[in-house]
């Protein structure tokens, strides 16, 4: 793995450029740049000129992967990002952000709630899946699996899926359902390929040491794929986002501006120069 | 700590000097909203304390399991000086919003905590027989979360299992108890 830094850096800052805030009501919780940077050139090389599908990505790894292929930081990639996610803000961005990449690499999002059955068009249709679920830290990582079980569900039989979750050995809560995750891997026909332990930080005030690990999931049992994709019960949607904490909405929507990229103009107004004109005489 | 606190969720929080009052003023002005309405809603920011990720569930959690969930305040110097926008409205879930009940005036915040009457109570509390109790630093211990930017949180109250010396601990002041009341907390806007 050889890449100039400065110009893949360069490259994660357009995209972090183009990420609406996090909303922390639901977990966006952004990871920081030099470890997108990371993560963007490791999905890259696993997922090369594959077909992949991003279960949620308010992060914008699915982005940072595709631009960097894009802009020749790297010179592998996959063929295709497919991105599902709940905030229209954040599809509408990638399908922006996207559409210059095109040349390169297809991009396209889509609106989509994991409490949902996947839609016929996204089962079975990729090579591998990426998710980086709100980590479970009171639900007993009921909110992985179900993001996983989703990830599974839009990939064939010969696939790969990287998990990103919580990873601290001083939280027992973080391991826990790290081993909770793999039982149910295993259950759905996946062995660990690998783990990179502790590998990312985030813009996170009250933890800003908790760190997530990257664990890549392969396929080996094909037999235990799901035939069908349900919605999910209402007793797996109670504790959501933590304990006590459901999942009550089903899609955030994007107020429509007329400048997407620019600061909205309800913060801010504009205060006229007041010109002396006796002094310009 | 009596009994009652030690079986209480707890959430600690710094306070001061906010929107450009002084935190005395802040109470006469709260106790004075309460024995007008009944209630108080607590101004404050940060997302260590979220209404919907933090304490609704910590306090939906407590009095599930027959406990009650206090607010217990450190009184600090604090330069504090955003503008005092008064909120005029709230929200429960996000998405259904009222207009502050008549009597209440919440300065300079995005959030508030629903509190029941507000006592000046004074009394010891070792951080590092806290732990926190909800969100992703669930389990770690308060002495080490409540460290930097960090000035609140939602905290058990477990004992430590091996005795500590004076030194060991991390004794803070605590001159403010109130009792948070459903809905617990609720986002702001003006």
């Amino acid at each position: 793995m050889e890449f100039d830094l400065r110009k893949a850096i360069n490259a994660i800052s357009d995209v972090v450029q183009n990420r609406p805030a996090p909303i922390r009501e639901f977990d966006q919780i952004y990871m920081k740049v030099a470890d997108m940077v990371i993560q963007a050139e490791y999905v890259a090389r696993v997922f090369d000129n594959k077909d992949v599908v991003f279960v949620g990505d308010g992060d914008g790894i699915a982005l940072s992967a595709a631009h960097l292929k894009a802009q020749d930081v790297i010179n592998y990639g996959p063929k295709s990002i497919t991105l599902l996610d709940f905030d229209e803000r954040i599809v509408n961005s990638v399908r922006r952000f996207g559409e210059k990449l095109r040349p390169k690499i297809e991009v396209s999002a889509y609106l989509y709630n994991v409490a949902e059955a996947l839609p016929p068009e996204h089962f079975g249709a990729y090579d591998g899946f990426h998710i980086n679920p709100p980590w479970g830290a009171s639900n007993d990582g009921e909110s992985v699996i179900a993001f996983f079980e989703r990830g599974g569900q839009a990939t064939k039989a010969k696939s790969l899926g990287i998990v990103v979750i919580a990873d601290d050995p001083d939280l027992p809560w973080t391991q826990e359902v790290l081993r909770d995750t793999q039982n149910r891997a295993l259950e759905l026909g996946y062995v660990v390929s690998e783990l990179l332990p502790q590998l990312h930080f985030y813009h996170l005030d009250d933890a800003p040491d908790l760190r997530s690990c990257s664990c890549l999931f392969r396929r080996i049992d094909p037999d235990r794929m799901h035939k069908t994709s349900q919605s999910l019960e209402p007793a797996r949607l109670d504790n959501f986002y933590g304990k006590n904490n459901p999942l009550r909405f089903r899609y955030v929507r994007e107020r429509i501006t007329l400048n997407p990229d620019r600061e909205s103009e309800q913060l801010y107004r504009l205060e006229k120069l007041e010109v002396n004109n006796e002094r310009r005489t | 700590m009596s009994d009652a606190l030690e079986k209480s969720g707890l959430i600690f929080m710094k306070v001061g000097l906010h929107a450009q009052e002084s935190i005395e003023d802040i109470v006469k002005r709260k106790q004075r909203e309460f024995e007008e309405t009944g209630s108080i809603f607590w101004g404050y920011g940060g997302n260590t304390c979220h209404p919907f990720s933090m304490v609704q569930p910590f306090a939906k959690e407590m009095e599930e399991s027959g406990n009650q969930v206090l607010i217990v305040m450190q009184k600090m110097n604090s330069k504090h000086a955003a503008p005092p926008e008064i909120a005029k409205q709230y929200s429960d879930d996000g998405v259904t919003w009222q207009p502050i009940p008549k009597g209440i005036e919440v300065r300079g915040s995005r959030y508030a905590m629903v509190l029941d009457e507000l006592r000046v109570e004074e009394f010891d509390l070792d951080l590092g027989e806290l732990q926190v109790g909800v969100g992703p630093s669930r389990g770690r211990k308060g002495d080490q979360y409540l460290m930097g930017r960090v000035d609140k949180g939602c905290f058990l109250y477990t004992p430590q299992q091996v005795p500590t010396t004076q030194d060991e601990k991390n004794v803070t002041s605590i001159g403010l108890v109130a009792r948070v009341k459903s809905p617990y907390a609720v986002l702001l806007k003006t």
